[in-house]
């Protein structure tokens, strides 16, 4: 692990190659090109592709290319590269960018969790069934087959990181 | 009166100082050395700034409704958020500036230069930008309704979700700029080139096309003008889902589709407007569909073939439903589950900074592509497809 003195300032570098285990706590940001196992603390994490973080994070920015693991806060969030099993991704907000490519993914997601934004439960309240739709006229749908009401879809409640 | 005198402000801001919070109206400083000086929150209304240099400077919050801009050096200037109503910026340079959710209803732009600059989420209706430069300029989602940009270079430029309603385009330049999901209803577009541009789900109703340019244009899912056109120039235009140009449409083809009367895209459209409740429905759209949905759908299952494209529009919502099949869906309203997951095995996952998914979504077996764009609301628990899951289960039991 090398303090860095770059152009804009310091930051912390974790050097390819090297892999750190334990607490890393930080007033400056922080570099991962390396590996990183334990807790993370600082105002802005960069996880470049050759890089993994496997803890407890807590960040301002992080912006991620390589591997992440564990549990990350963050304000703002730009990722890229894997997300392992058993993750959970809360931010403010999350910038996944979608792949030009057919077949080609930015993010290979595994069984995660995200909480992005702060108004998810209020959404989820507004979109209760008595909820008045905005008025305006509207063309029938074509090729539309109605059936008997469903009983709504029978596959279990997400309830923990595995989806078990 | 002002709070300062223009002398006092100049001395100011040569000593450093910033000029925040001031009463400024009426201020005469033409021609003025203001480079980088911070007017934050300052009132300047009706001042007058004509021909000054005031590159870098901050005018974030600032008031300048009605002030003389015209000509004035302003780029890269931070004006996020800034009152411009009704400001002469005549030729003013404004490239690389921050004009993002600033107010320039009717102010005078004509011939600026915004290169670069960015006006998302910007008021600009019935402002006058003829002749105006706006290459690379960002205008996501601004409002630029009744707008005069006739002649104006905005190539390039990004004016997705844009309103454009009844503007003037006239010979406007808008090669390779991305139009999709702006709204061009009733707008003028005579003699424009669109070469190249973005117009997917873009619509174009009533609007004036005649001798456009259209070659390349990315024409997928966009509404027609509703009648016949006639004198466009375009050898090709590209209607596949991905603007990818594998579909390509040539010939009299091109005129019906902008009409919105040809039989290609839209008879795999499925719309569902804003009004409609759907309570309890089973629905199943085949391969290569394209479905936008506008309306309340509660407890649905909803079954897409390979291929299919399912919008859940900014008014939609889908509440308690399931989305299955190997489709490609894109969020600008709300997704919220009641048991999950949700949404199963498609292909591509993008949730809009508009949208809201509350959810599980279970990916496709070849795992599904995911996009998530900055102010989207997410509570989302991911998953591998089933047959992974168990190969796992398996191997770590």
């Amino acid at each position: 692990m090398i303090p860095m003195q770059g152009t804009q300032g310091r930051k912390t570098l974790v050097e390819e190659g090297t892999s750190f285990k334990g607490s890393l706590s930080s007033t400056c940001p922080v570099e991962v090109k390396g590996r990183v196992e334990g807790d993370v603390t600082a105002p802005a994490l960069s996880v470049s592709a050759s890089g993994s973080v496997h803890g407890k994070v807590k960040v301002g920015e992080m912006q991620s290319h390589g591997e992440l693991a564990g549990e990350f806060d963050a304000d703002v969030v730009q990722l890229q590269g894997t997300v392992k099993d058993r993750t959970i991704i809360r931010a403010k907000s999350l910038e996944v960018k979608l792949s030009p490519t057919e077949g080609k993914m930015q993010v290979v997601f595994g069984e995660c969790q995200l909480e992005v934004g702060s108004e998810t439960r209020e959404v989820a309240a507004s979109a209760r069934p008595n909820e008045k739709a905005p008025k305006g006229p509207s063309v029938p749908p074509e090729g539309v087959k109605p059936s008997e009401p469903s009983k709504g879809p029978s596959v279990r409640p997400p309830t923990d990181a595995n989806g078990a | 009166m002002p709070e300062l005198t223009a002398d006092l402000v100049l001395k100011k801001i040569k000593i450093g100082e910033k000029v925040e919070r001031a009463d400024l109206r009426g201020l005469v400083l033409t021609r003025a050395v203001l480079d980088g000086a911070s007017f934050r929150r300052c009132d300047l209304d009706g001042a007058n700034l004509e021909g000054a240099r005031l590159s870098k400077a901050l005018f974030k919050n600032a008031s300048l409704r009605e002030a003389f801009l015209a000509g004035a050096d302003l780029r890269e200037a931070n004006l996020e958020s800034a009152d411009l109503e009704g400001a002469n910026l005549l030729g003013a340079k404004l490239a690389g500036a921050n004009l993002n959710r600033a107010n320039l209803e009717g102010a005078n732009l004509q011939g600026a230069d915004l290169s670069g600059a960015r006006l998302t989420h910007a008021q600009l209706a019935s402002a006058t930008l003829g002749g105006a430069r706006l290459i690379r300029a960002e205008l996501a989602h601004a409002d630029l309704s009744e707008t005069d940009l006739s002649t104006a270079k905005l190539d390039e430029a990004d004016l997705t979700s844009t309103d454009l309603s009844g503007a003037n385009l006239e010979e406007a330049s808008l090669a390779r700029a991305q139009l999709r999901d702006a709204v061009l209803r009733g707008a003028t577009l005579l003699r424009a080139d669109l070469s190249g541009a973005d117009l997917r789900r873009a619509n174009l109703s009533g609007a004036k096309l005649e001798g456009a340019l259209f070659t390349g244009a990315r024409v997928r899912g966009l509404v027609g003008t509703g009648a016949p056109v006639i004198g466009i120039r375009a050898e090709w235009v590209d209607d596949s889902e991905e603007a990818s140009r594998a579909v390509r449409v040539t010939g009299g083809q091109i005129a019906d589709l902008l009409a919105g009367l040809t039989a290609s895209a839209p008879s795999h459209k499925r719309y569902f407007g804003q009004g409609d409740v759907l309570r309890n429905a089973h629905l199943e759209f085949n391969t290569g569909a394209a479905v936008e949905i506008e309306s309340l759908f509660e407890h649905c299952t909803i079954a897409l073939g390979e291929g299919t494209e399912l919008v859940i529009g900014r008014g939609g919502v889908l509440s308690g439903c399931q989305v299955q099949g190997a489709g490609r869906i894109t969020i600008h309203g709300k997704f919220v589950e009641r048991e999950g997951p949700g949404i199963v095995g498609a292909t591509q996952l993008v949730v809009s900074s508009e949208g809201s998914l509350v959810g599980a979504v279970e990916q496709a077996q070849d795992l599904t592509r995911f996009g998530f764009e900055p102010g989207c609301h997410l509570r989302v628990q991911i998953l591998q497809a089933k047959k992974e899951r168990s190969t796992k289960g398996g191997k770590q039991s």
